[in-house]
């Protein structure tokens, strides 16, 4: 499969302060692709560099087949890039704004437009400037995809959005799917928002990636797990591939990293014979949370 | 448009096998009958929002396990479906019933207890 987006040792410094460091992923073709991590982390800068807004400091990062610093219009046709902080003429009604961008887009299809307007219930004669937040994420949706762009770039979509607002969006962002050939980057530290939506993640914390991998190897890895000990406490002896070990009392917590199913459910009953032991699998969020607490405790090194 | 099944997605647990659940038990159930429609990948993945690519899957395993039945021209159809000879899910099945047993019993569950249960689900 082919990648969309390619980001190689990718640094981005702002005067003194490395905002990213070093960081490397893939968004593969027809996937969609969630950069995930606390506000801060660098996933703005990253995108912002990926849409050729920054300069990267050093490295690179490959849009569509071409350098990030040479995106021209030819690229920029077929990207759509939606970000929270959007500017937007607020002097134009929601008609005017997508009738000036028409004409930028030869792939630009009116039913779409139309449908997608229809289904946001977005009032095409209301000036931009008095719309709510969420109409106006909604109208900068429309004209990101009334083009049928082969990459979807949004950058906090959600953020500040009340529920049902967020769940349109999400039903406007899935108008294209099942169409081949159809990518989306979203950064967002919404995580249950995101955990249906995606086929790949990657966290960033303090502008360097912490893991980058398929939802099924990741939620297929990661169990929180909960020993009840009959009789005295256990002998402590964790894997390395356990972190965030706690004991109280008889009970001892901690998360695998390395599940593996049921070879790893023998390795667990041998290792605590005679104990209850409860293995639970964990949300995106829970994931999350774990990885960041356990980097906090640990220094900065990646978990693999 | 609505689906003609009920999920309740649970984060954490892989959303294909979620739903690949839920419509197996609507088609046992009858509430999914033979011939009826079944919504297209792009359908299952606006009204679920979730993975299109996910939702692709989820109808290749439906088709693959005989629940579903690919109409050109129409879109996928619900099969009229035959209980199905794998004796690896059979082996599988068998497992999971050794485990519910000695799960209701260290509950303190009785034999018609957990019998009752499984009547309740069965319908």
């Amino acid at each position: 499969m082919d990648t969309v987006i390619d980001v190689t040792d990718l640094t981005c410094r702002y005067q003194q302060v490395e905002a990213v460091t070093g960081i490397s992923f893939t968004v593969a073709e027809g996937t969609v692709f969630a950069l995930l991590g606390p506000n801060g982390a660098g996933k703005t800068t990253t995108i912002r560099a990926l849409m050729n807004i920054i300069r990267p400091s050093s490295g690179e990062a490959r849009v569509l087949g071409v350098d990030s610093r040479r995106l021209g219009r030819s690229e920029l046709e077929a990207i759509g890039y939606v970000s929270e902080n959007q500017q937007m003429p607020r002097w134009m009604t929601l008609a005017d704004l997508l009738a000036y961008c028409r004409p930028f887009y030869p792939t630009w299809d009116d039913t779409l437009c139309r449908k997608l307007v229809d289904d946001f219930r977005l009032p095409l004669d209301q000036k931009i400037g008095r719309m709510s937040r969420g109409m106006r994420v909604k109208a900068a949706l429309v004209s990101a995809l009334a083009y049928r762009p082969l990459l979807l770039v949004l950058d906090e979509p959600f953020s500040g959005l009340d529920p049902v607002v967020r769940d349109d969006l999400i039903h406007g962002m899935l108008e294209r799917a099942g169409e081949e050939r159809w990518s989306v980057l979203i950064s967002s530290h919404d995580l249950e928002e995101v955990e249906r939506l995606v086929d790949a993640v990657a966290f960033l914390d303090s502008g360097r990636i912490v893991l980058s991998e398929p939802m099924t190897t990741l939620q297929g890895r990661f169990r929180q797990v909960e020993v009840t000990e009959s009789g005295p406490g256990p002998a402590l002896g964790l894997e390395e591939s356990w972190i965030g070990a706690t004991q109280t009392g008889r009970v001892l917590r901690f998360i695998d990293t390395a599940y593996s199913g049921p070879a790893s459910d023998d390795r667990m009953a041998a290792k605590f014979s005679g104990a209850r032991i409860e293995v639970q699998p964990m949300s995106l969020r829970q994931i999350f949370i774990a990885l960041v607490r356990h980097r906090r405790g640990q220094g900065q090194e990646s978990v693999q | 448009m609505r689906l003609p099944f009920s999920v309740d997605i649970r984060p954490g647990r892989p959303l294909h096998d979620q739903v690949v659940f839920a419509v197996t038990k609507a088609v046992v159930t009858g509430q999914l009958a033979a011939g009826d429609a079944f919504p297209s990948v792009r359908a299952l993945s606006q009204e679920l929002r979730i993975n299109p690519n996910t939702a692709q899957k989820i109808v290749g395993t439906l088709i693959e396990r005989g629940l579903l039945e690919p109409r050109p021209g129409i879109g996928t159809v619900v099969a009229a479906w035959q209980p199905a000879a794998n004796p690896a899910r059979r082996a599988s099945l068998a497992s999971q019933i050794d485990r519910l047993a000695v799960e209701a019993r260290q509950l303190g569950m009785t034999l018609s207890d957990l019998l009752d249960a499984i009547r309740r689900a069965w319908k």
